[in-house]
């Protein structure tokens, strides 16, 4: 295995609500490294969306320690945090989170404009994004004119278009009919081939098969972490 | 480079969100459009004002002094002025010797209430006596024929330079010049017209005549009759020093004695630009009042409909901050959307304040026929425009400023669950 992208040690997050302390997650331990194929399973609640947070840099751990290629995530100001998002983290969500006004070809451009890609090259970088999800023919379409399917692949496009160091989806197949679902595993397991790190939430076990590494959480733990046999 | 994308992306963003809400954005604007409106108008008339003074006042001459028994600009004390000495001939002649620093220096007498008959047709007129370096005067710019000469002057000779206002009255259509008219039963020969300077309250000026001061002695008499004393400086620079001197000499000559004020009055442009200085800070003080009250109230509405879009965008921020927008790029994003609905607002008050400024003109000009009002610029300037659109942008940032770091410090994860 090659060097650690994500090293997590200890890992706690715990909400305050009214008083009450809810434990999102209890003490986690885990190394990813280059190239890994991972999927994060668990029942509803087990904590998998808060860890992704975490490991997408969106939410703070309220103790332990984060190490993305080697730099500490608690030492990093908000505006870090935003740079390694745009450009080491490329999120994929469940329900799609494009902008509606914005055409499929100006979504995939964004993360270009943060990290102040010029037009033209905005536009090329965005145009070969979509060539690789095959939605070149729907590039001046907006959200609302999409299928599902072809909105999770502009979401894939805009997640890859800045080549992040690891693509992180939070149930990607969630909202999508089972044959739609299987097309965008296929596309996964592309960009992994293509020397991409992915790392994913789901609970379907069928989902799941398409990754190397399975770990399962529970009430906020780490309950198994093993290799895929299938794969 | 990063920042200009970003700023191109806010725009497009911007325009994009206010053309989804183009109603909702132009009511929001309402205040920044009068408060503009308020500002454009109040700043025209301002420039106006200032033009119909300069004109005024440029007939009086802005390089001279007229030293008079009488304030002319109301200032000072009535009855004080009443009881001072009259200014004799003497004393006017007097000063006119001893002047050095001044280009020329001239007696004038005037008769308010005269009148003038031609054949038998009479006019009133106020009848001006005085010597040839009056015509060296703006107050003396002829539009036909010449001024009297220093010979004429000395031997009192019976010609007269007519007033616009009494070669029309007396000569509709016809030249004047070479013809006689009568002053007070004596005839005199027209030799020249001065060119039409009348202007607002100052229009009796081309409803008077100029004849050498000794005709005016021996036509109308200098018995209780205070000269005023026209003195020509040459130039604006001169204007203190020739001041001084003149109000030295005067004191001597009326022996004034050492502390005691002054027992006459010096007259200049100067002194009224004192009076008009103060409608002018009026003007401001109410325009600015009202216009401060517009604005306050216009960005109350702007920073509302601020706080209503953060809302409604709230997961589009998380989206925006998923990807990596950091603080200072979702804080330019809605700080530039509320400034461009101030320019939007600035944009829709130009044509009603035009609208405003075009018809007070007409009005005046055209319709109440008040030929001064047409020095007033019909259009609004430039510069004024300019400042209007400047004010509503800061207007526009002032307004966004909290709903922008809001949006800014929004949690990513939190704005990213937000469901409408
Ligand atoms: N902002 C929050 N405030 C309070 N509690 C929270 C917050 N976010 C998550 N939690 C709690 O943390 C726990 C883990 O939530 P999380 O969203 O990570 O679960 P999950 O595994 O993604 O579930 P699902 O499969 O339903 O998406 C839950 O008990 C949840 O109620
Ligand atoms: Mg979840």
């Amino acid at each position: 295995m090659s060097h650690p992208i994500i090293e997590i040690s200890n890992l706690v997050k715990c909400y305050e609500m009214g008083g009450e302390e809810v434990y999102a997650l209890r003490d986690v331990s885990v190394t990813i490294g280059s190239n890994e194929y991972v999927a994060i399973m668990g029942p509803s609640g087990s904590g998998k969306s808060t860890l992704m947070n975490m490991l997408g840099c969106l939410d703070t751990p309220t103790s332990g320690t984060y190490y993305f290629n080697g730099e500490d995530v608690r030492e990093m100001t908000d505006d870090d945090l935003a740079e390694i998002r745009n450009r080491e983290i490329g999120f994929v969500f469940q329900t799609f989170n494009l902008l509606p006004r914005a055409t499929a070809l100006q979504n995939v451009e964004l993360p270009l404009v943060y990290s102040g890609v010029s037009k033209t090259e905005r536009h090329d970088r965005a145009t070969r994004a979509l060539e690789q999800v095959n939605l070149t023919d729907r590039m001046t379409h907006k959200p609302n004119e999409l299928s599902g399917g072809q909105r999770q692949r502009v979401a894939i496009a805009r997640a890859i278009v800045t080549a992040p160091s690891i693509i992180l989806a939070d149930e990607p197949t969630g909202n999508l009919d089972t044959k739609t679902g299987h097309d965008i595993m296929a596309l996964f397991r592309h960009l992994w081939e293509a020397g991409n790190t992915v790392i994913l939430v789901t609970h379907e076990e069928d989902v799941a098969r398409h990754a190397r590494r399975i770990i399962r959480l529970r009430d906020g733990r780490i309950e198994s972490d093993t290799v895929n046999p299938d794969a | 480079m990063r920042r200009s994308t970003e700023i191109a992306e806010s725009i497009r963003i911007a325009i994009e969100s206010l053309r989804m809400n183009l109603l909702r954005s132009i009511l929001t604007t309402s205040g920044v459009v009068v408060g503009v409106v308020l500002v454009v108008v109040m700043g025209w008339t301002i420039g106006g004002l200032d033009a119909v003074w300069e004109q005024a006042i440029s007939i009086m001459g802005k390089d001279m002094l007229y030293i008079d028994k009488w304030s002319w600009s109301g200032g000072g004390n009535w009855r004080l002025m009443e009881a001072r000495k009259d200014i004799t001939l003497q004393q006017a002649q007097l000063l006119a010797s001893r002047m050095e620093s001044a280009e020329c220096v001239m007696p004038v007498v005037r008769l308010w209430s005269g009148s003038v008959v031609r054949n038998n047709t009479s006019l009133r007129c106020g009848i001006l006596g005085t010597t040839n370096e009056y015509g060296q005067t703006s107050s003396a710019e002829l539009s036909s024929g010449r001024f009297f000469t220093s010979i004429e002057d000395y031997h009192g000779a019976k010609v007269v330079v007519l007033g616009e206002g009494v070669a029309k009255g007396l000569f509709p259509g016809e030249d004047p010049i070479g013809q006689t008219i009568k002053i007070i039963s004596e005839p005199y020969r027209i030799i020249g017209v001065i060119a039409k300077r009348g202007f607002l309250f100052m229009d009796f000026v081309d409803n008077q005549v100029v004849i050498p001061l000794e005709s005016f002695r021996s036509t109308v008499g200098l018995f209780e009759r205070s000269v005023s004393v026209g003195i020509k400086s040459g130039s604006e620079r001169m204007l203190d020093i020739v001041r001084t001197e003149a109000i030295g000499h005067m004191r001597a000559i009326r022996s004034v004695p050492p502390g005691a004020v002054d027992d006459f009055s010096i007259n200049e442009t100067q002194a009224f630009d004192e009076q008009v200085k103060n409608i002018r800070i009026g003007i401001w003080i109410v325009g600015m009042g009202l216009t401060i009250l517009a604005f306050i109230v216009g960005s109350i509405g702007i920073m509302n409909i601020m706080y209503v879009s953060v809302t409604e965008r709230t997961k589009e921020i998380g989206v925006r901050k998923a990807i990596g927008a950091r603080r200072n790029s979702i804080l330019l994003q809605f700080l530039i959307e509320s400034s461009l609905l101030c320019v939007i607002g600035a944009l829709i008050a130009f044509p009603f304040a035009q609208l405003i400024v075009g018809s007070a003109r007409y009005i005046a000009v055209d319709l109440l026929e008040q030929d001064w009002a047409s020095v007033v610029s019909p259009l609004i300037p430039l510069d004024l425009l300019m400042i209007a659109v400047g004010v509503s942008i800061v207007v526009g940032l002032l307004a966004g400023l909290l709903p922008a770091i809001k949006a800014s410090r929004l949690d990513p994860v939190e704005a990213l669950r937000y469901e409408q």
